[in-house]
């Protein structure tokens, strides 16, 4: 008496899967579309003759980052360290500070105005603030780029918490379920989705929030990172250097994206609704 | 007709006439500061109406902390640019940027560091021993780079100078960037101290200050505004220094809210004292004298630093005198009973 | 028969002031298939909630024959009206989950999962995922999950509304064949009249606002019951007599509801 799904649906096409869903076409149609921008940003600058300090073209960012690699790859890794650790330590924050939210109304009640006020603070303005009075250069950019990420990831995971089936609730009462058992194989999964949508949050805002608050600092000390590297290219009028350093960190976002999309996909690829792909 | 009319026609085409004689040119000048004694003249030829005229309807834009006003000059944005040494220009012929300085305003380059009495720095050499010092984003890549390469200062002290003496004044031991006829002035209202200063210039930092750059297209086709904006700057400093510069103080604390009365008085002496503005060259040729030894001097000091190659830059393309050296002002100021 | 458990004017008032059970009294039997059946509104899922200790009572007692069942985890089962499965874990996982939590390993509860999963027809699905199932087959696994604890009363809430009319009677079925083996007492909560005289010894009907029993109606054709049943004179006149009583059910709501409108 075994049944399996409803038949599936009648695909477009020579039967099989779409051909928008295929995955070579899913990474060559991005790649062609970015490569087709290039080649015009390229064209427009040789036809209208721009100068170089207004909008290098991008075979000249492209000499000028080979040029200047060995002294942008130290700030790229300083950078990467920042954003990374910033995150982790949002991840540690964040996740623990949920748990302890959704347990208890009281602390919810006490924590969240704080958590919110330091949310819709511009970190831009405390950045200043944060690089007088905190000792260690790198430990203020930590916290800067800490700050942005931090509260994404608090408050997805605490919606995630809460978001667990009732009737599932229900049925861990009936069976007399511990706290403990509760949190660990319901709460906690129910969870997953929505802390892995700020963790994707979270990746891009950290990186931001290390960027910004290098440009607010300005070089700290021996290590510096990329947005260092802007500035003093900036101040130099080195703008297809500018461009060098930009593209490093646009390089940076990107991976990260898609480092989060694939450990989404391994995390909940095997039962979640955002994650499902193919016919039904 | 009758006399009246044709009177009447007569003074209107006087007034046209007058008008089309003097039509306003728009130019953009911007500062690498908030508004301070230090562009007093600036302001001046504003205020009296010097720039006016002289045919030129001027807008002052301010820099500041997190104000970078370098990229609007070759990109067209701003028509003259303020800048604070000529490492900054030398950068810009060495990358091809199409901008030249023609005129300096300050003889003497006002950068300083600045210690705390009774800590042990006798001379600039002792300041390399400070364990923190507050160097802005702008400082720490031009003079800063200087003071490594010269001096042996080390990167690992630097730490980010917010444009607050606050940390500086916690900490004894540390040093910070200033201007010499500024900082001394807000370190002695806010902690009742005088500041040990070392003037970069003093110890061999001897680059022109406060240097007017413009762009190369603008020499080549607009010199007369080029001129006219040079000639009525240096007319608004002389009037400025020796002058009664109230009207150009009111525009400078409207631009700079921050800015007091007593600071405006007290930059402005010390500009006098440290003969910042009227001193070397000045004296015979004008404010805003250059020459191209000077700059060729300054420029292999630097090479000796080793922040450049010999020969990297082409020097001929750093400056222009011909808009200065030709004694503007000179009649004014004796006129204004200086001395 | 013996009793298992009694309700002595059981009443729930929820903390917005609503009645939703008025002063409720019944006795359910050992091994008695009862159905709670009744317009939306009349509490028969929140008599069920009360039984099952999810709920507390406003008023009166709920006593159970043995003492309550509240300190053995594995008395009660509970089917919710939804399969109520969790999506992040395979089938094997979801049935295992109540012995789960009763401390038994995953080693020692495979021969009681396989179990279960055999008596509802679905052993070669241990490892899918519920996404990967049809209604249906989701509500075995919910069956089974509640199966797997041997529960002495099985409380189901609306189990099949969601499912198609062959896949309703066709788990009806299995309820049934389920209720004769393993011997468990089974309260059903449903709206269907056909459903319920089809499967139940006894019938409680019910009316809302506030929610009360109007009738106890006894079903008296013996089990096993076959399909065959429901094409006979009998059925259908039973079928008759439930719903006028369910329609007098619904006029004396509407009398209720008249005398407060």
């Amino acid at each position: 008496m075994a049944e399996r799904g409803e038949p599936g649906r009648a695909a477009p096409g020579a039967g099989g899967t779409p051909l928008v869903r295929r995955r070579w076409v899913r990474i060559a149609v991005p790649l062609a579309a970015f490569l087709l921008a290039l080649a015009a940003w390229e064209a427009v600058v040789r036809i209208a003759q721009i100068p170089h300090y207004i909008l290098p073209a991008p075979s000249l960012i492209a000499a000028t980052l080979r040029d200047n690699f060995g002294s942008l790859l130290p700030s790229w890794l300083y950078t990467l360290k920042i954003t990374f650790l910033a995150l982790l330590l949002a991840v540690a924050g964040g996740v623990l500070l949920a748990l302890v939210i959704a347990l208890n109304e009281w602390v919810e009640l006490g924590l969240f105005p704080f958590a919110v006020v330091l949310q819709v603070t511009p970190v831009i303005a405390i950045a200043p603030l944060i690089i007088i009075f905190v000792p260690s250069t790198t430990a203020a950019l930590l916290l800067c780029a800490w700050i942005v990420a931090f509260f994404p990831i608090l408050s997805n995971t605490v919606i995630g918490l809460r978001s667990a089936d009732l009737n599932l609730r229900d049925l861990y009462r009936l069976y007399r379920a511990s706290p403990w058992q509760t949190l660990r194989l319901l709460l906690i999964p129910s969870a997953m989705p929505y802390f892995i949508a700020g963790l994707k949050v979270a990746g891009g805002l950290s990186l931001i929030g290390a960027v910004v608050a290098e440009f607010t600092a300005g070089a700290a000390g021996k290590e510096t990172g990329l947005a260092s590297r802007i500035l003093e290219a900036s101040f130099r009028t080195e703008i297809p250097k500018m461009f060098a350093a930009l593209v490093l960190v646009s390089l940076t976002g990107i991976a990260i994206h898609l480092a989060f999309n694939l450990l989404s996909r391994l995390v909940l690829g095997h039962w979640h609704e955002s994650e499902s792909r193919g016919e039904r | 007709m009758t006399s009246i009319a044709t009177k009447f026609i007569a003074v209107a085409a006087l007034l046209v006439g007058a008008a089309a004689a003097f039509p306003q040119e728009k130019v953009v000048f911007a500062t690498n500061w908030k508004a301070q004694a230090g562009h007093g003249g600036f302001y001046q030829a504003l205020a009296d109406g010097t720039y006016k005229k002289y045919g030129l309807d001027v807008e002052i834009q301010q820099g500041g902390p997190q104000v970078n006003n370098r990229p609007l000059l070759p990109t067209g944005k701003i028509d003259f640019l303020m800048a604070g040494n000529l490492l900054q220009s030398f950068d810009n012929v060495k990358n091809g940027v199409p901008t030249i300085v023609v005129a300096s305003i300050f003889q003497k380059d006002p950068q300083a560091i600045f210690a705390h009495p009774g800590q042990g720095y006798a001379s600039f050499k002792d300041l390399v021993r400070a364990p923190t010092a507050f160097i802005g984003k702008d400082g720490q890549f031009s003079f800063w780079q200087w003071m490594k390469a010269e001096y042996g200062f080390r990167d690992e002290a630097i730490k980010p100078y917010m444009f607050n003496v606050g940390p500086f004044l916690a900490d004894k031991q540390s040093i910070q960037q200033g201007y010499s006829i500024e900082e001394p002035l807000s370190i002695k209202a806010q902690a009742g101290f005088d500041p040990l200063v070392f003037l970069l210039a003093d110890n061999g930092f001897s680059t022109y200050s406060t240097t007017i750059e413009t762009r190369l297209d603008m020499v080549r086709d607009k010199p007369e505004t080029v001129r006219k904006f040079v000639e009525a700057s240096i007319l608004g400093w002389y009037n400025y220094l020796y002058g009664d510069n109230k009207a150009a103080n009111a525009l400078i604390r409207r631009a700079n809210p921050e800015m007091t009365e007593a600071n405006l008085a007290g930059s402005l002496g010390l500009m006098k004292k440290l003969g910042i503005v009227d001193s070397g060259e000045a004296l015979a040729q004008g404010i805003g004298a250059m020459s191209q030894a000077r700059i060729k001097d300054f420029y292999d000091k630097m090479v000796k630093a080793g922040l450049y190659k010999p020969g990297e830059v082409d020097l001929s393309k750093v400056a222009t005198t011909q808009f200065v050296d030709k004694g503007v002002g000179l009649d004014l100021k004796k006129k204004l009973g200086a001395r | 028969m013996d009793t298992l458990l009694e309700l002595a004017d059981v009443g729930k008032r929820y903390g917005n002031g609503t009645l939703a059970v008025q002063s409720l009294s019944l006795a359910i039997g050992e091994h008695e298939f009862v159905s709670f059946l009744g317009p939306s509104g009349c509490g028969k899922s929140t008599v069920l909630r009360l039984i099952a200790g999810l709920s507390p009572v406003s008023q009166g007692t709920i006593t159970w024959r043995g003492g309550a069942p509240h300190r053995d985890a594995h008395a009660l089962g509970f089917v919710f009206q939804e399969p109520t499965l969790m999506p992040w874990a395979t089938v094997f996982d979801n049935v295992w989950l109540p012995l789960r939590l009763a401390g038994r390993p995953r080693a020692a509860a495979r021969a009681g999962v396989a179990a279960a999963l055999a008596n509802v027809g679905l052993a070669e699905f241990a490892g899918a995922y519920p996404r990967e199932l049809s209604g249906g087959m989701k509500m075995r696994v919910s069956i089974a999950r509640t199966m797997v604890s041997r529960p002495r009363l099985l409380l189901l809430d609306e189990p099949f509304a969601a499912l198609d009319e062959m896949t309703r009677f066709r788990l009806n079925d299995d309820t049934l064949a389920l209720w004769q083996a393993q011997r468990f007492t089974a309260l059903f909560v449903t709206h269907s009249v056909y459903e319920a005289v089809y499967l139940s010894k006894r019938i409680v009907v019910m009316a809302a606002r506030p929610g009360r029993m109007l009738a106890d109606i006894h079903v008296d054709e013996p089990y096993p019951r076959q399909a065959g049943w429901r094409a006979t004179a009998r059925y259908n006149a039973l079928c008759v007599q439930v719903s006028q009583a369910l329609q007098a059910a619904s006029a004396a709501q509407a009398d209720a509801g008249a005398g407060h409108g």
